[in-house]
């Protein structure tokens, strides 16, 4: 199944298959998602990462038109939503929570109403798309005889009817076993290979750090960080440090030019530093100052370290 | 309306195919349909047999009248649960969010489902419609047969109930997003509402606002009592037409907006 390269000359200008600005949705008096401008890039497996309740689903739920936006404006492959809804979800595929399908149809049977909702090529990509997640064995079964891992992979079927340049799957890690997990890093990484873009929202850093090569960081319906896993995980190594002190040991190692940030999760010290060849000198500077070192473990920073740091400087200014 | 907010050919097939697939759905409506005509019938004239001085045959003209009256409420029933699993079924299962996203109008998916729902149903009506004429035909006895224009009159008017108040079920599951309430409200409307409006003469012209007094104005003048519940209010041809599709506008016209604007 090819993925055909544009729609419109937007699309082929716009390097960005996502463009929010200011998006926000309120309801009631609560603001769910708040003033949210956000950048996919053409091409790149990008994760929408936040723990629970920052706003994720109904980000996804106004960008394809669920639900209206309270403010701001959006466009999906060039095309302004809602203005031009219909032209712009025409080629993006998405699964919002979880999978949902009539149980008492087959799997061929469902594909078949959502691709008489699309246009006519649609009914044509329904065996494509059973043979691509691997279930044409089981396309005639009942979906109600599915199991979970099969009902995703019928929903990634069912988003490719729309030969998507764009995926949209709302934590579609849920629930799904290690090998379930590992086949579908294996659809994403494929797609992007066939020249497609994937939005994957979910609140396990852990996947969208081995998934992804973008991500945006949400917390409390705002982006907090947005750019390459690579840019934002840094260079920098950190040093995760065990003192009798901790609070001498922090104000003494931020004081140091070497160290670029010091977190304390209240028995150890997670300490940033540009370059790793600076470890001896801060041990060295600690036993001088009559602070006893039990630990002293040097990493490459993660996306977790990162996002700790972000949410540690959120919570403290807050 | 543009074009793209019309329900393909290919969007109503498949708005069929949900219906036809669902066993428990079509096992309800046929026992509604064809299973009480054929019970009834059949029990009519075995009683005939059994005991022909107490119990006259299932047939002719008065029988064909009461089978009809329960036709149309029984099918009324029918059109209730299809109409109600047409407009609200998507949205029960969760993949009316599914059908949203492909891009597709709302409009369009919310008109899809009244063809299909009436593509479902009235092959059912018209069978237990079918039973109901020939058996009237068939096991008639002494008594007087009914015409040709007397069935087929009849046909249409079981026929235009049942879709009448499939219309009203589509319309009142979309509205209100729930099926087991849609189905509550149109049976309690149709079979408690109706028939006790209808006897409050005091109400005079209020009661013809109605659409089952409406429906029931319709009734084959041939047929007498036996296929009306309820007093006999007289209302023209066109006074019918105009108060029944005032209602299948508004009430279409009303669950057709709550689709489009609710969140999917």
């Amino acid at each position: 199944m090819g993925c055909m390269k544009t729609t419109s000359n937007h699309a082929i200008q716009s390097p960005y298959v996502v463009e929010t600005a200011g998006l926000t949705k309120r309801f009631g008096e609560r603001t769910v998602v708040r003033g949210v401008d956000l950048r996919v890039p053409r091409g790149s497996a990008f994760g929408y990462l936040g723990p629970n309740g920052a706003g994720k689903t109904t980000l996804i739920r106004m960008l394809l038109g669920l639900t209206p936006a309270t403010a701001g404006s959006m466009k999906l492959l060039g095309h302004p939503v809602p203005a031009q809804r219909a032209q712009a979800l025409a080629r993006v595929g998405a699964i919002v929570e979880e999978p949902r399908f009539l149980g008492h149809l087959t799997g061929r049977e469902n594909l078949t109403i959502v691709a008489a909702a699309r246009g006519s090529e649609a009914a044509s990509r329904i065996d494509p798309a059973l043979e691509q997640v691997g279930l044409t064995a089981r396309a005639n079964d009942r979906v109600k005889t599915y199991s979970l891992g099969m009902k995703q992979r019928l929903g990634i079927a069912r988003c490719l009817l729309a030969d998507p340049q764009l995926l949209i799957l709302d934590e579609p890690m849920n629930g799904l076993d290690p090998a379930g997990i590992q086949e579908f890093r294996g659809f994403v990484r494929r797609f992007v290979d066939e020249g497609r873009t994937i939005v994957l929202s979910s609140h396990l850093l852990d996947e969208i750090e081995k998934t992804c090569d973008h991500v945006a960081i949400v917390d409390g319906g705002t982006i907090v960080a947005q750019g390459s896993i690579a840019d934002l995980r840094g260079d920098g190594h950190v040093v995760f440090v065990g003192v009798d002190d901790t609070d001498r040991a922090r104000r003494l190692l931020a004081a140091s030019p070497a160290v670029e940030r010091v977190v304390d999760d209240g028995e150890t010290l997670a300490v940033t530093v540009p370059d790793a060849r600076v470890v001896p000198d801060l041990n060295r500077r600690l036993v001088e100052a009559g602070i006893a070192v039990d630990r002293l473990e040097l990493q490459q920073a993660s996306l977790e370290q990162r996002f700790l740091e972000i949410t540690t400087r959120l919570e403290n200014a807050a | 309306m543009t074009a793209y907010a019309l329900p393909t050919p290919r969007l109503v097939s498949a708005d069929v195919l949900k219906l036809r697939r669902n066993r428990s759905l079509a096992a309800v409506t046929a026992v509604l349909t064809v299973g009480a005509v054929a019970i009834t019938v059949a029990i009519m004239e075995l009683l005939h047999v059994a005991n022909p001085a107490k119990h006259g045959p299932a047939g002719g003209v008065a029988n064909l009248g009461h089978v009809a009256f329960l036709v149309a409420a029984l099918g009324t029933a029918a059109a209730a649960i299809v109409g109600s699993r047409a407009g609200a079924g998507d949205k029960d299962a969760g993949v009316y969010r599914d059908l949203v996203v492909t891009g597709r109008s709302r409009v369009s998916l919310f008109l899809s489902r009244i063809p299909a729902g009436l593509a479902f149903l009235v092959p059912f009506v018209a069978a237990a419609y079918a039973v109901e004429a020939v058996s009237a035909v068939v096991f008639t006895g002494a008594k007087p047969a009914p015409d040709t224009r007397l069935l087929v009159l009849t046909g249409l008017w079981t026929v235009l109930e049942v879709a009448f108040f499939y219309l009203l079920s589509v319309a009142v599951a979309a509205l209100l997003g729930s099926r087991s309430y849609a189905i509550g409200v149109v049976l309690a409307f149709r079979l408690a509402v109706t028939p006790i409006v209808a006897s409050i003469s005091a109400l005079g012209i209020v009661r013809e606002l109605m659409p089952g007094v409406a429906l029931q104005a319709l009734t084959p003048s041939a047929l007498g009592d036996a296929a009306r519940q309820g007093p006999a209010i007289p209302m023209s041809t066109a006074a019918v037409a105009a108060v029944l599709l005032a209602w299948a506008v508004a009430a279409l016209a009303l669950a057709g907006w709550r689709d489009v604007t609710r969140d999917a």
